[in-house]
């Protein structure tokens, strides 16, 4: 019976068994191996993978904690470990730089920081770091690329700070250069850009100023003081920029006010002491009745006079006013004689004249010995401040 | 109507139903179907799959390894000196009694095996050795053994490919070219870069370009590798630098890094011929121990200092392609790596060369770039450049495979600026290692292994005789076709030889005897051309330049074979006769 079967199924064993060896079906067969070998494999990888990223996550957190505490060196071991299980992971390769930016070795940051760049040219973060790493390395033109890119690319978080911070840096470097045009240009785009919070103006008024833009310093720290009266940096700060605007009262004012609050405050003393004395010896300002001016005309002659004793000029050094070729020295003397309150009175050209020989005698000796104190600095800055009147 | 009567007419619709009928047949739907199973063609498509499979493996070998690696190394970047001592001591252990008790055929690299697959086995491999390959090398890797994962893997890929083609009952011929199919697939896999994988299997494994194999080859790496990019990504396995030639005189110190590269790819590859037998040659209770002394020696070189040398060492060399580290000490880690790879390699450790030699390589462009750097700042490049350059000086160098290691590194740093370099550098270092050391490295083995099989640096370098070698002047007048065969007798007064070519009109050769021309004559044709009394059946031609075993095609059949110029077909160069043709055979083989 068991025989009968055998032969009964025999023909068809063999029928199956010559399809199977069919090569159609011997593809169809290798299809199926191949789509559950990809399906084992892609769980596989799920498991590898999500243990990677916790295994990375672990280490990442602890370099975060290292590189907060400032210690580099463990910080550095620990985000390789976590670049070991996610090489490409932004975040690890930024935090690395960052330690190994801390530990300065800024040359293997580097590398990170461009192979971050190259994926994400406008992330803020990675171009500021770029432009810190080119400054440190004296590259200045990549610097302030880097820079620029930094204030118009993306931030994670708190986006208007960090460009603010970038623009502050990329001043502070074109300022170092003495790049003062683009500095100032920054410094307005800045300008418009803050509200009236005080730490802030007091920081652009400080850079403003070291932009020789007293005009935009003076406003900047005017805007402090609205906020602050008495913050005694921005006192400073507006007497210094008034100062060098040539407004001396105001300067007065305001050296005057940091002075009193702050009794150490040895630059605004100085500067202070500089502005009575031009506001003293200024023979041309408003509001003086005509004794007052001859007698300070007779003053500014005679503090002329005594700088050209302290230093003498050689002989012909510089053409009179009327292109004769005698000597301040010389033209000095001559009107010596003239100057006394009754020849200012008969002659009201006298003094002029006598103003203009005492300028002319501040500048040259200012040349030739260089930048005076006292009255003799008040004089030469009347002059200069009268200049073309 | 016209048509109807026309005879003409009523043939061509017979042809053009005759052809329509042929055509319907032919594209038939079983005769397509059948055509597209034809062996030649189920290959191509048995290679898709070879290419997906191996691609599969090589993603789960690199899973393995990795996790080896986790649990035996630990999860740090820093290693304890404990497991650095222990963990490849004790793998070594296990991975011997696995080689000598369950995979015996496991040892070394794979690429020889593969090779042999090819030349003697009929592209058998047995399955067994590449689960064996798979579990032995994973473990050695993963512990720290001095070895890479890319020979192995291009050995499962030969594995899988061999199984593959059993079941499928390929033909004898098909299943020798299987194995290099699988081969392609697996390295490139391994490597993330197909062009390489094809090149180097053509190059080492193959030994020639045959249009028949190349699209399988081609076929199964590109799948594999695009297998291994949807699991494992597309990025390279280091990061690549910044790749820029300063100055042209920088080639200098390219070739520099040539010269120091050949050297130490003789010093490796001396290392490992002259050890590993001795090694081989001990007792076999020692086999036991190799691995497990070599291990532990590497671990007591990593305590010392070096622990990059542990594994494949792939993100050392990225960190050595970034500036990371001083010359000095890229200088002691291409030492050292080259002491470490000796100790696994001739242990018997199952594990593959690519991955060290890359490495050393690596370091040793890196140091040398450093070094340049130091003397000529404002002359040189970045020290990625020279890594890179380095990997291929070694490949050149070591590998002895010279046009791999070109389009390797072209294809690994995607820059094609660095070309000149390599050339220079890859020239310098193939050309010292070649002369300081005949045999490259896989055929030592090969031989150590007691297999002859084909050498394909000594098949490339092989002085190949061409007919001009054998070829000689015509002895006596050549006869032209167009003239009566009373003229061609009369040419012939005097000349002594009896085999007599014939120069056709317009074109061809032909050949006639003395006697035949005398039998011609006295049958009364001597006004006839000469031409018309031969035989349709025309007398073969050679050019000087072609092999002298196309000669022997011939000679048997004509005792005369004209030799002509490429330019001008009629313009005789000379003869070849089978006399000829031996003597040069004889007197090549005497030396």
């Amino acid at each position: 019976m068991l025989e009968k079967q055998e032969v009964m199924a025999s023909p068809r064993l063999a029928k199956y068994r010559f399809y199977l060896r069919q090569r159609p079906t011997l593809l169809v067969v290798l299809s199926v191996v191949t789509v559950l070998f990809f399906l084992s494999v892609t769980g596989l990888a799920k498991i590898y993978f999500g243990q990677r990223e916790s295994l990375g996550t672990r280490w990442f957190t602890r370099g975060l904690a290292d590189l907060k505490a400032a210690n580099y060196a463990a910080a550095v071991t620990e985000f390789r470990t976590a670049l070991l299980y996610s090489r490409d992971d932004y975040s690890y390769q930024l935090n690395l730089a960052e330690a190994l930016i801390g530990l300065k070795r800024t040359g293997e940051a580097s590398a990170y920081l461009l192979n971050l760049w190259d994926r994400e040219p406008d992330n803020g973060l990675v171009n500021l770091e770029l432009a810190r790493i080119a400054r440190q390395q004296r590259r200045t033109d990549d610097a302030i690329r880097y820079y620029h890119d930094a204030e118009y690319a993306a931030w994670p978080r708190d986006e208007e700070n960090q460009r603010r911070e970038a623009r502050l840096e990329l001043i502070d470097l074109l300022l170092q250069n003495k790049d003062i045009g683009d500095a100032q240009a920054e410094l307005i785009a800045l300008a418009a850009n803050v509200d009236d919070q005080p730490d802030m103006q007091k920081e652009i008024g400080d850079l403003f100023l070291r932009a020789a833009d007293y005009e935009h310093a003076l406003a900047a720290y005017r805007t402090v003081l609205r906020a602050n009266r008495h913050d005694e940096t921005a006192m400073a700060g507006a007497g210094y920029a008034a100062f060098q605007l040539g407004r001396y009262p105001l300067a007065q004012h305001y050296l005057g006010l940091a002075t009193t609050t702050d009794s150490k405050d040895i630059r605004s003393a100085q500067l202070l002491q500089t502005a009575d004395a031009v506001l003293h010896l200024d023979p041309f300002r408003p509001q003086i009745s005509a004794v007052d001016r001859s007698k300070i005309v007779l003053d500014d002659f005679a503090v002329a006079g005594r700088r050209l004793s302290t230093c003498p000029l050689p002989k012909s050094s510089a053409p009179g006013p009327n292109g004769s070729s005698s000597s301040l020295d010389d033209e000095w003397n001559a009107l010596k004689s003239r100057m006394n309150t009754v020849g200012l009175r008969r002659d009201p050209n006298l003094a002029d004249t006598a103003m203009d020989l005492a300028f002319r005698i501040e500048r040259e000796t200012n040349v030739l010995c260089g930048t005076p104190s006292g009255a003799d600095l008040a004089l030469l800055l009347i002059a200069k401040l009268h200049e073309g009147t | 109507m016209a048509d109807e009567l026309n005879p003409e007419s009523e043939l061509h619709v017979q042809n053009g139903r005759g052809h329509a009928a042929a055509w319907i047949h032919e594209h038939s739907p079983r005769q397509l179907w059948r055509m597209a199973f034809r062996e030649d063609r189920f290959f191509l498509i048995l290679s898709v799959f070879i290419g997906v499979l191996s691609g599969l493996s090589v993603v789960c070998f690199r899973f393995a390894i990795d996790w080896s690696r986790l649990y035996l190394l630990g999860t740090g970047a820093v290693l304890t000196p404990m497991r650095m001592l222990l963990a490849p001591s004790l793998a070594g252990l296990l991975i011997a009694v696995l080689v000598i008790h369950l995979f015996p055929t496991t040892r070394g690299s794979g690429v020889n095996q593969t090779k042999a697959a090819l030349y003697i086995f009929n592209g058998n491999i047995p399955i067994r050795t590449a689960i064996g390959k798979f579990i032995t090398a994973a473990l050695a890797i993963g512990s720290g053994h001095s070895l890479g994962p890319e020979d192995p893997s291009l050995q499962i890929g030969a594995c899988l490919a061999s199984l593959l083609g059993r079941k499928m009952r390929l033909s004898r011929d098909r299943m020798r070219l299987i194995a290099p199919v699988g081969a392609a697939a697996g390295l490139a896999a391994a490597f993330n870069a197909p062009i390489s994988a094809v090149l180097f299997v053509i190059e080492e494994v193959i030994g020639r370009w045959t249009a028949g194999i190349l699209g399988s080859v081609v076929l199964s790496a590109i799948s594999s590798v695009v297998v291994m990019r949807w699991f494992l990504g597309s990025e390279s396995l280091f990061r690549i630098p910044a790749v820029e030639l300063k100055n042209p005189t920088e080639l200098i110190a390219y070739a520099a890094l040539g010269v120091v590269g050949g050297l130490a790819s003789v010093v490796f590859a001396s290392g490992i011929t002259t050890l590993r037998p001795k090694c081989k040659a001990l007792p076999l209770w020692t086999q036991y121990l190799q691995p497990a002394i070599g291990g532990l020696l590497i671990g007591v070189i990593a305590m010392l200092g070096a622990p990059q040398v542990m594994g494949a060492g792939y993100e050392y060399m990225d960190q050595a392609m970034h500036g990371q580290f001083t010359w000095q000490f890229l200088a002691i880690l291409a030492g050292a790596k080259i002491v470490a790879t000796l100790l696994s390699f001739v242990s018997g450790t199952p594990g593959g060369m690519f991955a060290p030699t890359l490495f050393i390589g690596a370091m040793l462009g890196a140091s040398i770039g450093g070094l340049q750097h130091i003397f000529f700042p404002h002359l040189t490049g970045s020290t990625g450049t020279y890594a890179l350059v380095g990997m291929g000086v070694l490949f050149a160098g070591f590998l002895r495979a010279p046009m791999t290691s070109v389009f390797m590194v072209l294809e690994v740093s995607g820059n094609y600026s660095i070309i000149l370099p390599v050339i220079v550098a890859n020239t310098f270092a193939y050309v010292i290692s070649r002369g300081l050391q005949p045999i490259a490295i896989f055929d030592l083995l090969t031989r150590q292994d007691g297999l002859d099989l084909p050498s394909m640096e000594e098949q490339r370098e092989e002085d190949v005789l061409r007919v001009e070698d054998a070829m000689q002047p015509a002895d006596g007048p050549v006869l032209e076709g167009e003239k009566t065969l009373d003229q061609a007798l009369a040419e012939l007064d005097g000349a002594k030889n009896d085999d007599i070519l014939v120069r056709m009109s317009p074109g061809g050769w032909n050949s006639v005897t003395r006697e035949q021309l005398t039998q011609l004559a006295g049958e009364g044709k001597g006004a006839s051309k000469l031409g018309s009394l031969l035989p349709i059946r025309q007398v073969p031609y050679l050019h000087p330049d072609h092999p002298l075993e196309m000669a022997l095609r011939y000679v048997d059949r004509w005792p005369i074979v004209p030799v002509v110029s490429r330019a001008d077909f009629r313009q005789l160069e000379g003869v070849v006769s089978q006399r000829a043709v031996l003597e040069r055979y004889r007197e090549f083989g005497e030396g």
